[in-house]
């Protein structure tokens, strides 16, 4: 179990013009759940091998438990992997892929077994001890992956390449679930990365938000939802994202823009910003009222608001002339947070 | 109401249901075909090793005779242990030899496409002119081969000496037949995603590891083609052995096929010769068959 920290981390792939990640600043603390959520193409796979030493960083350090280990390979690091898709020793059974690292590593064959039993346990796969891979659902076997990362009891990192894309979204949540219990039982640092909002909000204590010019924020799930730092992370998390209209419309001066969550506003008849209802969809009722995504089109672009569907004198419905009032907002100055507020 | 309306409809309709055996006339050009390409020509043989043929019309039913001397005739049995013999050599020397050859070519980087080629021709090459390249290439008076292997102090000359003549066929097959196992096992491993390397790695597997347990069961499918295809080619052979020895000397290099010919063909003894064919087709068939359920069907 380690503590990691990326220290300004750069790379670039040989023959390539530009820094495939650059500028990386990052401390994830030992036990940590951690998941670095980004859109593709902005380095995610390239900063996991960095971490699993398959690759050496162009220029920066990582760090763990204050050492660097840059120029170490990934099974000196002691960091384990889970991959997208289950990756198994196919000969060989569940039992068998799950002592394989510790065998390798010439582990007491009592201590091995005793660690089998406590990670299938805590995984709920001891009835798949004796199978062998090709006999069990892919659900199973990305959770036997998952068993073989977590056998180490020396593990100083484990990595999850969107492990669940390979899983049927039925159970996606249960192998979440299953994940998240055993990482905190065995007080493991992981981090995963992934493209999913959902994945990484639900699973993290704290998550990085990735893009281009490097991590855009590092905070909790709420944190990221309710004061991004940065104008992406707030259009980039939540979904539908956050609402952005220029800071005139709220007569602020001191900011560029503001961005509102779809929460934050209802519809109103007296609101500062006006436009037409372009779409409507019920989730549900709230105080006798019904409840729902409001799609407002006005003349800085469409803005979604989750609010009441009806408010006296005027009909919330496509077509009707609405107003839209924010009660609270998140200023940015050149795409960056520079208050937040709360109207009264 | 009563489920007699049901009935009557449902007997209705399948009695009046037009007979769809006229689908199998669909059936008949496969069936033409194989009969005419592998049925006919079979049972032909059959049909031939039960009699004993003298002149177009005389002939004579006898039964199993002629499979009872194959089976008894040493000279068959002597071609067959060596048929056994050499294609356990080859099998042992090819496969190991073509998966090692695939694992460097994946390291030839751009140069995987020149080596591929390289690879592929001797699989180009007429199996007769493959047989003449080695017949002048051992020969100790001209041949390259022949000729450097006795510069350097040791004796030569697979026309005379049966071990050299082993040897030397055993050479040329693997020269002829590596590269099929090459290329198979080339393809196979390419098709091996990274992640299986890069877990290894992290569980901190050597190199043995990996073949073991990575790439011999990801490979499992093209080696099993590989070993199939090389075990019913080499237990056939014939020209290459032909050319370059004629099967000895004396008999040391004489494989079924080769023995085969010269009864069918030098001889003319239509019947022993069918039996013969019939005896060697099957244990062709036998031994595909005892491979499959031992490797293939062992993990269904």
């Amino acid at each position: 179990m380690a503590q990691v920290t990326l220290d300004n981390l750069a790379f670039r792939y040989p023959g390539s013009a530009d820094d495939a990640v650059r500028g990386l600043q990052l401390e994830i603390e030992n036990g940590e759940a951690h998941a670095l959520l980004g859109a593709s193409g902005v380095g995610k796979t390239t900063l996991l091998n960095l971490l699993s030493g398959l690759l050496a960083p162009t220029s920066g350090r990582i760090l763990m438990n204050g050492e660097d280990v840059s120029a170490l390979p990934g099974n000196a690091r002691g960091v384990a992997q889970v991959f997208q898709f289950p990756v198994l020793y196919e000969s060989m059974s569940v039992a068998q892929n799950l002592a394989f690292p510790l065998r390798v590593r010439k582990f007491d064959k009592a201590a091995t077994a005793e660690r089998i039993a406590y990670v299938s346990e805590e995984l709920g796969i001891n009835e798949l001890a004796h199978k062998t891979p090709r006999t069990l659902t892919l659900f199973e076997k990305q959770l036997v992956a998952v068993g073989k990362a977590l056998m180490r009891p020396d593990i100083s990192l484990v990595l999850l390449d969107e492990p669940l894309t390979a899983v049927e979204p039925k159970i996606k949540w249960r192998l979440r679930q299953t994940l998240r219990k055993a990482q905190e039982d065995l007080g493991v640092t992981m981090i995963y990365v992934t493209h999913d909002q959902t994945e990484a909000l639900t699973f993290a204590d704290r998550v990085s938000v990735l893009a281009a010019q490097g991590i855009l924020q590092t905070a909790s799930p709420k944190a990221l939802y309710e004061s991004p730092e940065h104008e992406f992370v707030g259009h980039f998390v939540g979904s539908p994202g956050m609402n952005f209209v220029p800071a005139r419309v709220l007569q602020v001066d001191a900011a560029e823009r503001i961005g509102f969550r779809p929460e934050w506003a209802s519809m109103d008849t007296q609101g500062s910003l006006r436009g037409t209802v372009t779409r409507t969809r019920v989730l549900g009722a709230r105080g006798g009222q019904p409840y729902g995504l409001v799609t407002v089109a006005t003349e800085f672009g469409s803005v979604s608001v989750r609010a009441a569907l009806q408010v006296p004198d005027a009909s919330v419905e496509p077509g009707a002339q609405v107003s839209v009032r924010i009660r609270r907002y998140v200023a940015f100055s050149a795409q960056h947070k520079v208050a937040e507020v709360e109207l009264v | 109401m009563s489920p007699f309306p049901l009935n009557t409809k449902w007997l209705k309709l399948s009695s009046f249901k037009p007979k769809d055996n006229r689908a199998w006339l669909g059936v008949l050009p496969v069936v033409l075909v194989i009969a005419f390409s592998a049925v006919i020509p079979l049972m032909t043989v059959v049909n031939y090793s039960v009699q004993d043929i003298l002149d177009f019309n005389t002939r004579y039913f006898v039964g199993l005779q002629w499979y009872q001397e194959t089976l008894n005739d040493p000279r068959f049995i002597d071609a067959f242990v060596r048929q056994l013999g050499f294609s356990a050599t080859v099998l042992v020397l090819e496969v190991p030899l073509g998966i090692a050859v695939a694992k460097g070519l994946m390291r030839a980087g751009r140069a995987i496409p020149l080596v591929l080629i390289l690879l592929a021709l001797p699989l180009l090459i007429p199996w007769n002119v493959v047989g003449t390249i080695w017949q002048i290439y051992a020969r100790p008076d001209i041949g390259l081969l022949g000729v450097a292997v006795n510069a350097m102090g040791v004796s030569y000359n697979y026309t005379a000496e049966p071990l050299h003549a082993w040897l030397t066929l055993v050479a040329m097959d693997v020269w002829h037949w590596t590269s099929l196992v090459a290329l198979l096992a080339f393809a196979g491993l390419t098709a091996i995603p990274q992640a299986y390397y890069q877990a290894a790695e992290l569980d901190g597997a050597n190199k043995w590891h990996t073949l073991r347990y990575i790439e011999l069961p990801q490979l499992r499918g093209v080696l099993i083609i590989a070993v199939l295809l090389r075990l019913m080619d080499s237990f056939m052979i014939y020209t290459e052995p032909f050319v370059l020895t004629g099967g000895g000397p004396g008999n040391t290099t004489t494989f079924l096929s080769q023995y085969l010919a010269t009864m069918a063909v030098g001889q003319f003894d239509l019947g022993p010769a069918a039996a013969f064919s019939v005896v060697y087709f099957l244990f062709i068939l036998l031994f595909c068959w005892l491979f499959y359920v031992s490797v293939v069907r062992v993990d269904e």
